[in-house]
């Protein structure tokens, strides 16, 4: 029954036959919960999935609602993967030209991610003005339908890639000698692959956090990693999420030919972003139909910053040795993208390293922005109620500031509580002892100050 | 007894007596057309749904090729709503003879079906999943009919035409005439007058009179024609077909090949059914499937799509055609398949007669015409058929106009039926709150038009109507509602009874369970498991008043076994029996360091309470589940032990003496194993829990509640939520029912007329509340998380007030708020001054989600960790000798290391101490089943045993007071819960033993989880 490469079935809609129709789906749908507009997931999914036909027009309206956050995918006692096949009946709305004008073009402005920041990171400091000016918003609203009270964060001065670029001496990459893959120009040591790690940043952190990726680098360099970025795109989850497969599917073939080699030879591929990470894995491959073996290598290679780390812990290569102690009590969300990856909490177990550090932890379904979903006018209402028993926990659990692994959840939370949060990553890199940053370095100053 | 005139009586009501009736109004004849049961309820209702292009006849009977593609063009553009254009291919696999198609295509061009050759990539690129290996494929223009529709089209356009029709008129025999009396056999001047039938609705009899009657009966022509003597040799021909749960293919395939068995694949509504078989049967009432026509049509299936063999089959049904030879003749597909119209004046000397059986469903048009024609003839009249000119109008619901109808209406096509419509119908009008068939997509006011202005006379009746319960659940949540509409509408004329109501809810639930038999395994054994779960446990509809069945209901398949024709291989018995070991290869290593906890797999009541008794000791315990498990779905009372023995009449009143008696009885049943004095303590520790969690369960172990389900049945049960037991019916306190205008998962008066029938004092109230009916969606988790807010509740009270009466206390279905139910309850009570009960229902179960929530937290705040999406797929156990990842359990009773989950793009590895197995059975999805007939528990592969010994492992009806046997499989254990390794403990339903029937479900798990997670905590 199962095999030993991957136990899924390739096509997602064929799943619809492991429904009992119990209905658990129903019951732990966030959205449902709070908007009757989304009919729940088992009608959206494998009930209306028995109505579409290939070759006919979308039947499909209401799918669109599904925010894609995969919870009824992980409570199906059954594996039915309800979630891909909203995706997908989303593609055909798209395809069909069911979307207006307005919406298709604002989805196609916030979907892509990559795009924004490189025209806007540039001019950061006159876009952050721009993004958060209230008049502004209200036209953007209007004209776009992008929901004026949604939090856009601030982009960074600098890019994540440019402070690696000035950083880190070429040197230490020219000396990777040997094969050189023909479409660009990496180079890889070929005989100590074990202690080479490529690092794939996202958008989020390449346009808007960079310090997030520099903590990551901290700690993969002090654990005895060479770390290899190569050049990337965004993962293209934003745009699967809009329906908008095609483009998607050019990003997600740009990665694979840009990571394979790596993965070829065995070198394991590692992001902060757990849903840049699971789109490598799971969800590109599987809602663009891509099922060929570099596209299979690098899923099989691409691993969450944590799980990553917990293998490592595992056995016994991580350095635990003088880790700093971080006296705070703080509420950590699991993000829904993570929990998809189905590997338990890593990020909880490696912060329960830190000394003196106490996590509490949420059990809220999820934050609500899903993506780019909490930015459309018509569904950022939804995304805050959806939100609201998290932004309770957050604020229960009190101050200084939340930790979160995704970074549009950190966003929602920031915005539905006005309280800072921070990537879990960040902790252990203070633990390590390295410098922190943002909102991070505020609190422990404070600390010491304190302290002293 | 009543009498009838008429001009034309038509006998059968299937496609050809619909055609004939219709074409007889048309031509200005007075006409009658009687049924035995509902329209298309024969072969009609049975057949795949293809409409031929031809190319299936084209080399083996040209005239029938030439026959269909005419009908086909006619068809489609007289009945384009009932008609899907499909287009149809035929394929060359590598098992057909590849010099078949020339002559098929030699065939095609000489009958005139337009045929074309499709490069193989194209047609990969249309139909996906068919093998890769087929070498050629051929598009012809066949199509896939709604057979259902096209017999009410012709009966509605032949009452325009004024022609009447009675369905339920059975035909006793024909009246006859003869020298003024009933003739003998052998009289040759004899004349047919008419029918004598029997109306089973109102169980009377009724002479039918008429000048001429038509005999199209189809396989039943024979007996009809017996009955007033007449010969007419019918050969049944049963055929059997197998639907696949959905459309995997869009275009019909067929066999590039000799017409045979198994060779069509038609894409009918939402599945696709692949057909069929041909055995001769002695009587047109064998309807019954054997082993090897599901094996074959498996197989056959397999080589046009790979991996069909382990899909989810939804149903298998048989249709007998009505194939007619004079001689005969040895396989009977090579009779004739035109049509046979049969004068018996001519041929037998017996006038008022005409018989047209034989031919195909796409032929019925021209065979009414032939028919029609000889009436004429007969009659001495001259009118010109006109059935072909004028088209048939949509009246059904189904065929409303839809926004997703492609231009072709623009380009002046024909509006044919698109699979999508029912769904762009239901987007259209946000009519998503409306459904009762959720898998069909059949809404309320659907059924309830098919009730108040259809024939529909059974639940089966509606189904044919709206195609409810034909979807993958089978009626497992439809049932009830339509059983509830039809009540609230048939109540209050007198048309029916509860009990018939009644009736009629078990004659539909039996009737879904005949054709699910010849498939129960894989999911679509699952899926009636919960059906059961629902059915027996929850709503208890098998101790619901009235008659078992009804006089309406389906025929019980005549059971005389076919003969196995000579050439198919035998078919393996259906027997379970150990799956072989699977390895799965190399496991990814890893896993060691931080595996000194407690592994529960599975998070249902078992698992949940395996895991918080297992931390209550201080062990870090973590759930891995795939899933959420049954407490989703059943009563959320715990069932100690509500039967005694299994299919006991009288439900147990003191299961303390019961589970005593029980453990003599069957020293291996959890209880006997456990011991009764950890029972006591297993339960009033998990009240403990549930007090201090601020939802107390009441009861106690040596007195059963008997509290009302959803339906009104009594239901024992031992602990029940405060929210539950003031229904509790050793109280002949007065009740009032309420129920939600819009919700269709509760129905009031449905309830409290089977209470009342049963002897308690029971009103009903259907309460309209402002804001439930701006909402779109009316479910129970929307009541549930409405009666968390006040405001909604002093809404609902100020609805309830002026309904009070006398009722001392009120029971609403079990929605009574999720996150402070008491509170809830204590504040409606306050405000309408009664006590107030939930009564559990369809799922989800409100009540049993707060047992899953408060268990999860209990678990989570004393350290431990519930994860979901995680499926077992393996274990790496100490043996050496065994592959790094195996299912197989060694011998010795080694030692488990670690259980293997499936997650993105990898496997998990989890190690751990100990692990407690709470998959659930054949329920929760421990125990998946293969159409071969093996049985396999997923994750370690444990064998199987079933304690009692069972010849079969189904019954024929669903029903049967003893249950299924093969639900009695589970995994057998040592005292202390352990099976197989040293380290692995299993509760729950993977234990031997069906605890669903002996409504001891949650009692089991509840112990069984109890004791396995005292035993871990203890080492």
């Amino acid at each position: 029954m199962t095999s030993p490469s991957h136990p899924s079935p390739r096509i997602p809609e064929l799943t619809l036959d492991q429904c009992i129709k119990c209905n658990i789906c129903v019951s732990a749908c966030p959205v449902v919960a709070v908007e009757d507009r989304f009919p729940g997931p088992k009608y959206a999914g494998p009930q209306a999935g028995r109505f579409r036909g290939a070759r006919q027009p979308s039947p499909d309206r209401s799918v669109d609602f599904c925010s894609g956050c995969r919870v009824c995918n992980m409570v199906c006692p059954n594996g039915v993967k309800i979630a891909e096949m909203n995706a997908r009946a989303r593609r055909d709305i798209v395809a069909s030209g069911k979307v207006p004008f307005v919406q298709r073009l604002r989805n196609n402005l916030i979907a892509r991610t990559e795009l924004l920041g490189n025209l806007a990171q540039p001019i950061a400091p006159i876009a952050n003005i721009l993004l958060s000016n209230s008049i502004i918003r209200g036209i953007t609203e209007s004209t776009l339908s992008i929901a004026k009270d949604a939090y856009f964060p601030p982009f960074a001065p600098q890019r994540f890639s440019r402070w690696w670029r000035e950083t880190r001496k070429p040197v230490s990459r020219r000396n990777l000698v040997s094969r050189q893959h023909p479409k660009n120009k990496i180079r890889v040591h070929p005989r100590s692959s074990a202690s080479h790690v490529v690092f794939f940043h996202g958008c989020a952190t390449e346009y808007y956090e960079p310090h997030v990726g520099r903590a990551a680098i901290h700690i993969l360099e002090a654990n005895g990693f060479e770390v290899i970025i190569p050049p990337q795109n965004c993962c293209g989850l934003p745009l699967l999420s809009n329906g908008e497969f095609q483009a998607a599917r050019r990003y997600h073939e740009n990665n694979v030919r840009s990571l394979a080699p790596y993965a070829r030879r065995g070198i394991p591929i590692t992001g902060t972003s757990t849903s840049c990470t699971l789109t490598l894995k799971e969800e590109a491959p599987e809602l663009l139909d891509m099922h060929d073996e570099d596209t299979r290598l690098v899923a099989e290679h691409t691993y969450d910053f944590h799980e990553f780390l917990l293998q490592l812990l595992d056995i016994g290569k991580l350095v635990t040795e003088n880790l700093s102690p971080i006296p705070l009590r703080l509420g950590y969300h699991q993000p829904c993208q993570y929990r998809a990856h189905r590997i338990g909490s890593p990020a909880l177990e490696i912060m329960r390293l830190i000394p003196e550090l106490q996590i509490v932890e949420s059990h809220a379904d999820c934050c609500g922005i899903a993506g780019t979903y909490g930015y459309k006018k018509e569904k950022y209402e939804i995304s805050m109620a959806v939100g609201q028993p998290l932004f309770d926990f957050v604020l229960d659990v009190g101050g200084p500031m939340a930790v979160c692994d995704s970074e549009t959840c950190r966003w929602q939370i920031t915005h539905g509580t006005g309280m800072p949060s921070i990537h879990p990553v960040e902790l252990l890199a203070a633990a390590y002892g390295f410098e922190p940053e943002g909102a991070l370095a505020e609190v422990l100053h404070h600390q010491l100050s304190l302290k002293v | 007894m009543r009498q009838l005139d008429t001009e034309v009586l038509v006998i059968g009501g299937g496609a050809t007596g619909a055609g004939v009736l219709r074409d007889l109004a048309m031509r200005g004849f007075e006409a009658v057309l009687v049924e035995r049961r509902d329209l298309t309820y024969g072969t009609t209702g049975r057949f795949h749904g293809l409409l031929h292009s031809g190319g299936r006849y084209a080399v083996k009977d040209p005239g029938a090729a030439r026959e269909c593609i005419q009908e086909n063009r006619i068809l489609r553009r007289i009945m384009p709503h009932c008609i899907e254009d499909t287009g149809g291919f035929f394929v060359c696999t590598p098992w057909d003879d590849p010099g078949y198609a020339d002559s098929f295509l030699e065939g095609c061009r000489v009958a005139g079906i337009l045929v074309e050759e499709a490069p193989i990539g194209r047609m990969l690129a249309e139909e996906p999943l068919l093998d890769p290996q087929i070498s050629r494929c051929f598009r012809v223009p066949d199509a896939a009919v709604d057979s259902f529709a096209a017999a009410h089209a012709n009966v509605a356009s032949a009452r325009e035409y004024k022609a009447d029709i009675f369905t339920y008129y059975e035909v006793i025999r024909l009246l006859t005439e003869g020298g003024g009396r009933r003739t003998a056999v052998s009289d040759r001047s004899s004349a047919v007058v008419g029918a004598l039938c029997h109306d089973l609705v109102k169980d009377e009899q009724v002479a039918i009179h008429a000048d001429l009657v038509v005999n199209a009966a189809g396989a039943w022509a024979g007996k009809i024609g017996a009955s007033a003597g007449v010969e007419i040799a019918i050969r049944p021909g049963k055929g059997a077909m197998i639907a696949v749960s959905q459309r995997i293919v869009n275009t019909v395939i067929n066999r590039c090949k000799m017409p045979s068995d198994g060779d069509i694949l038609v894409p009918a509504h939402t599945v696709a059914v692949m057909g069929t078989t041909d055995v001769q049967v002695p009587d047109p009432d064998s309807f019954a499937i054997e082993p090897w026509e599901v094996q074959l049509l498996l197989e056959e299936g397999e080589k046009i799509i790979p991996g069909f063999k382990e899909m989810r089959m939804l149903r298998a049904w048989a249709g007998v055609r009505p194939l007619y030879q004079e001689t005969r003749a040895e396989d009977s597909r090579d009779i004739t398949r035109s049509f046979v119209l049969l004068d018996h004046q001519e041929r037998d000397g017996v006038s008022g007669l005409i018989t047209i059986t034989s031919g195909k469903w796409t032929t019925y048009r021209k065979m009414a015409e032939a028919t029609v024609d000889l009436v004429c003839e007969k009659l001495g009249v001259k009118r010109e058929c006109r059935t072909h000119l004028e088209v048939l109008q949509a009246k059904d619901s189904r065929q409303r106009t839809v926004d997703c109808r492609r231009s072709s209406v623009d380009r002046g096509l024909p509006r044919y039926h698109l699979l999508g419509e029912r769904l762009a119908r239901i987007e259209k009008h946000e009519a998503y709150g409306q459904l009762i068939c959720e898998c069909e997509l059949a809404a309320h006011a659907d059924v309830e038009r098919t009730i108040t202005e259809g024939e529909a006379k059974t639940l089966d009746d509606i189904r044919r109507d709206v195609r409810l319960g034909m979807g993958p659940c089978q009626g497992g949540f439809c049932t009830l509602r339509a059983a509830g509409i039809l009540h609230q509408l048939t109540v209050d004329s007198g048309l029916c009874t509860v009990e018939e109501t009644n009736a009629a809810l078990r004659d539909f639930l039996e009737e879904r369970w005949k054709g699910i038999l010849p498939v129960l395994w894989g999911k679509q054994l699952q899926q009636e498991r919960l059906n059961e779960l629902i059915y027996v446990n929850v709503l208890d509809v098998e101790h619901l008043p009235g008659p078992r069945a009804s006089r309406l209901a389906a025929q019980p398949y005549a059971l005389t076994p076919s003969p196995r024709p000579a050439g198919h291989p035998p078919s393996p018995l259906p027997e379970l029996a150990l799956s072989e070991a699977e390895g799965l290869g190399e496991g990814k290593g890893g896993g060691g360091g931080r595996g000194e906890g407690v592994v529960v797999i599975g998070a249902g009541l078992a698992g949940l309470t395996a895991a918080w008794r297992a931390s209550q000791n201080g062990r870090r315990a973590k759930v891995i589940a795939k899933g959420w498990g049954a407490t989703h779905w059943g009563s959320g009372c715990i069932d100690v032990l509500g039967y005694h023995p299994i299919g006991a009449r009288e439900p147990v009143a003191n299961p303390e003496e019961d589970v005593q008696r029980l453990i003599k009885e069957n020293p291996e049943h959890p209880y006997a194993l456990i011991g009764l004095e950890e029972l006591h303590e297993a339960l009033s520790a998990f009240q403990e829990l549930c007090r201090e969690s601020g939802y107390p369960l009441s009861g106690a172990l040596d007195r059963n509640w008997l509290l009302p389900s959803a339906a009104g049945a009594v239901r024992p049960t031992c602990l029940a939520p405060e929210t539950m037991f003031a229904g509790d019916l050793h109280s002949d306190e007065p009740m009032l029912i309420v129920g939600f205008e819009g919700y269709h998962d509760f129905f009031p008066h449905f309830a409290a007329a089977n209470l009342k029938a049963q002897g308690f004092e029971a009103r009903a109230v259907t309460i309209e509340l402002p804001s439930l009916q701006s909402r779109r969606r009316v479910d129970t988790m929307t009541l549930g998380r409405s009666f968390d807010l006040e405001v909604f509740r002093a809404e609902v009270a100020e609805a309830v007030k002026p309904h009070l009466g006398d009722a001392a206390r009120l029971g609403f279905p079990a929605v009574l708020g999720l996150k402070n139910p008491i509170g809830a309850l204590r504040d409606l009570e306050s405000r309408l001054g009664r006590r107030i009960f939930e009564t559990p229902g369809l799922p989800p179960s409100v009540p049993g989600i707060r047992l899953h929530n408060l268990l999860v937290k209990a678990i989570q705040e004393a350290g431990g960790s519930v994860y979901n999406g995680m499926e077992v797929t393996g274990a790496i156990t100490d043996d050496r000798n065994q592959p790094a990842v195996s299912r197989q359990p060694s011998a010795g009773g080694g030692r488990i290391e670690a259980v293997q989950t499936e997650s993105a793009s990898r496997f998990a590895l989890h190690a751990a101490q100990e692990f407690i197995l709470a998959t659930g059975g054949f329920l929760g999805g421990g125990v998946k089943t293969y159409s071969n007939g093996y049985a396999q528990e997923m994750a370690f592969d444990l064998p199987l045993y079933s304690l009692t010994q069972s010849e079969q492992r189904f019954q024929a009806t669903f029903l049967h007071p003893e249950g299924q046997p093969v639900f009695r499989f589970g995994a057998r254990v040592e005292a202390d819960l352990r099976a197989g390794y040293e380290n692995l403990y299993i509760v729950g339903s993977a234990l031997t033993g069906d605890f669903l029937r002996e409504r001891s479900l949650e009692g089991v798990a509840l112990v069984s989880g109890y004791a396995a997670g005292k035993n871990v905590g203890a080492k």
